[in-house]
């Protein structure tokens, strides 16, 4: 069926899921991706992320609501969803004592690669990747970096249209995140790819996502571009380290208006989203209420911020 | 940000039966690679029953003065331990797959899930029939007598083949619902191995209490093995102990009747509780 109506890669509705034992993992979220999207889906651990991606890649089985991927209903037509996509999980998921060509020779036989196509294809992507000299090798002898960037070319084999990548550089040590994130980065550059990546490292988000969805205790809690949400702190923010009790500094900061109704605290921090407020002028108006504090900064806000502003609660935190 | 059209996926679409044969091959290739490294898995389920037939056996046969037809009997006895374990100890592969392999990969593969099973069915087939090649070349070798038609071996291959996968359905259903190869691996000889005492392996079932003897009449390896000796021995005494029928042919036909159902609906079984493991 060929048609010119247009739709998104990705397009989730009301979707639900409820363990047995009534554990609502996910709770009627609403998203769209475009074609050529890279979308980040951004919370703690818990907080939904790996469900919403299961149940997108068909490996869990939505309670309500509808998830179409290329118009296709994961819940309907799961092996047209399956085929137009690929999967890099969050754990290593690949046959160890294969070589890592065996194991994307694999994938592309069981996504009905042509075997022409499939060799060029291994060729481009295990060079794009940096690991063509690896790949005749044991994935057994592999280290984490190397193994994830095999499991990102064994992805692309198939050339998909939506690719997931679920929390893809955690456990690696900073350098090889670092590279990865480059590899990344070069994927949405080089492919008409639509890409939903699940992290909870907001710096990766920060990066490579032209939009976010923040998704707590199952609900998404906040959706646009990276600059859009931290748009809605403001400019600067005032950070105070309090000595003594932080919630009561924030109310005395309330009563005094120098901390609107998006002031927040952590721990011992009060975080004071400025607007239009200048931050000297901010600094001043808290020295001269003399609240007892350990350091006083203004700065540039962050997703960081957006986050927990929105949810009390810190990233990666279960 | 953009849209995209509603256009036919990039990769090629098989014909319906390559879309299922195809995978089918691949699977079952994966499998077998997997399981030819680790060739232990080949051998150690041999050694019980190599060890039945060349030393225990002719061991009793000597201490309870029994006939030469005693070794035959236990030599196909010996399958009834064979099959089974073999078939167990290939579970294993699955949780394998599961824990440290590529399960969650093939999951996200557009193929129907049901192929995984029979991949790896198909792989354990294979090795069974292997192993029962070696145990009988044993025991031809041990000068063990076989009273071999061309009848009677498709009635021991079709007793063989649906017990063996009969015991797979087991296996996998076994390995979908444990978590652990440990705790996998200590329920074996509770499935394994406990039914071949009770069903005529080495003694025919009417030397049992009553009970036992009809506990051992529900048992598909009971029919099997009667089976299979009818087939390889020409001894109908173990289907007529289930049976009391004047007819071998029309008892074989009935046992593997019973043999075909377990097998039947332990593999549907087993279809059922992996898709469902899988899909939560």
């Amino acid at each position: 069926m060929v048609s010119t109506e247009e739709r998104p890669a990705i397009d989730v509705r009301r979707l639900t899921k409820t363990y047995d034992g009534g554990v609502e993992a996910v709770k009627g979220i609403d998203f769209e991706v475009a074609s050529g999207e890279v979308f980040g889906l951004l919370g703690p651990n818990g907080a939904g992320k790996s469900t919403t991606i299961g149940m997108l890649t068909t490996t869990l089985v939505p309670t309500s609501g509808t998830a179409l991927l290329g118009g296709f209903d994961v819940a309907v037509d799961p092996r047209e969803a399956r085929r137009i996509s690929s999967v890099v999980f969050q754990d290593a998921v690949v046959d160890r004592s294969f070589t890592g060509l065996r194991n994307l020779d694999l994938h592309a036989k069981l996504w009905g690669v042509d075997p022409a196509k499939a060799k060029t294809r291994v060729a481009e992507v295990t060079e794009a990747l940096g690991i063509a000299d690896l790949v005749s090798r044991t994935v057994g002898t592999y280290s984490g970096g190397q193994r994830r960037r095999l499991e990102i070319a064994r992805a692309l084999i198939s050339d998909p249209r939506v690719l997931f990548l679920d929390e893809p550089t955690v456990g690696l040590d900073p350098r090889i995140r670092h590279e990865l994130l480059d590899v990344i980065a070069a994927l949405r550059a080089e492919n008409e790819i639509t890409i939903l990546l699940t992290t909870h490292y907001l710096d990766e988000a920060e990066r490579l996502c032209d939009r976010v969805a923040i998704i707590h205790a199952g609900q998404i809690v906040a959706l646009g571009t990276p600059e859009e949400l931290k748009a809605k702190l403001g400019r600067e923010l005032l950070e105070l380290r309090i000595d003594g009790d932080a919630p009561s500094a924030l109310d005395i900061l309330h009563a005094h208006g120098i901390a609107g109704g998006d002031a927040f605290t952590v721990g011992s921090t009060v975080t004071v989203p400025l607007h239009d407020r200048s931050s000297a002028d901010a600094i001043a108006a808290v020295h001269a209420l003399g609240l007892a504090t350990a350091a006083i900064a203004a700065r540039r806000p962050t997703l960081d911020d957006v986050y927990l502003r929105l949810t009390g609660a810190s990233l990666g935190a279960d | 940000m953009s849209a995209i059209a509603n256009e036919m996926p990039r990769v090629r679409r098989p014909s319906p039966v390559a879309a299922n044969l195809a995978p089918l091959a691949t699977l079952v290739a994966r499998r077998f690679a997997l399981t030819a490294r680790t060739p232990r898995e080949l051998v150690v389920p041999l050694l019980t029953p190599v060890l039945f037939a060349l030393v225990i056996a002719p061991a009793l046969k000597k201490a309870l003065h029994t006939s030469a037809s005693y070794e035959s009997f236990v030599a196909v006895g010996t399958m009834g331990l064979l099959i089974p374990l073999n078939m167990m100890l290939s579970g294993l592969g699955v949780i394998v797959d599961r824990e440290s392999g590529a399960q969650r990969e093939l999951l996200a593969a557009p193929i129907a899930r049901s192929l995984l099973v029979l991949g790896n069915l198909i792989v354990a087939l294979a090795t069974t029939a292997l192993q029962v090649g070696v145990l009988i070349a044993f025991a031809v070798l041990r000068r063990i007598h076989f009273h071999v038609t061309g009848t009677g071996v498709l009635w021991f291959v079709g007793a063989a083949l649906l017990l063996a996968i009969a015991m797979y359905g087991v296996a996998e259903t076994l390995a979908s619902r444990v978590p652990r190869a440990e705790e996998y691996v200590g329920r074996v000889p509770a499935i394994g191995i406990v039914p071949w005492f009770l069903a005529g392996s080495l003694f025919p079932i009417g030397a049992m209490p009553l009970v036992l003897g009809w506990i051992a009449k529900v048992l598909p390896l009971t029919h099997a093995l009667a089976l299979m000796r009818y087939g390889l021995l020409n001894d109908s005494s173990g289907l007529h102990a289930i049976w009391k029928m004047g007819s071998p042919t029309a008892m074989a036909a009935l046992s593997l009747a019973v043999v075909a159902a377990f097998a039947a609906l332990l593999t549907t079984v087993s279809i059922r509780v992996f898709t469902r493991s899988a899909l939560q």
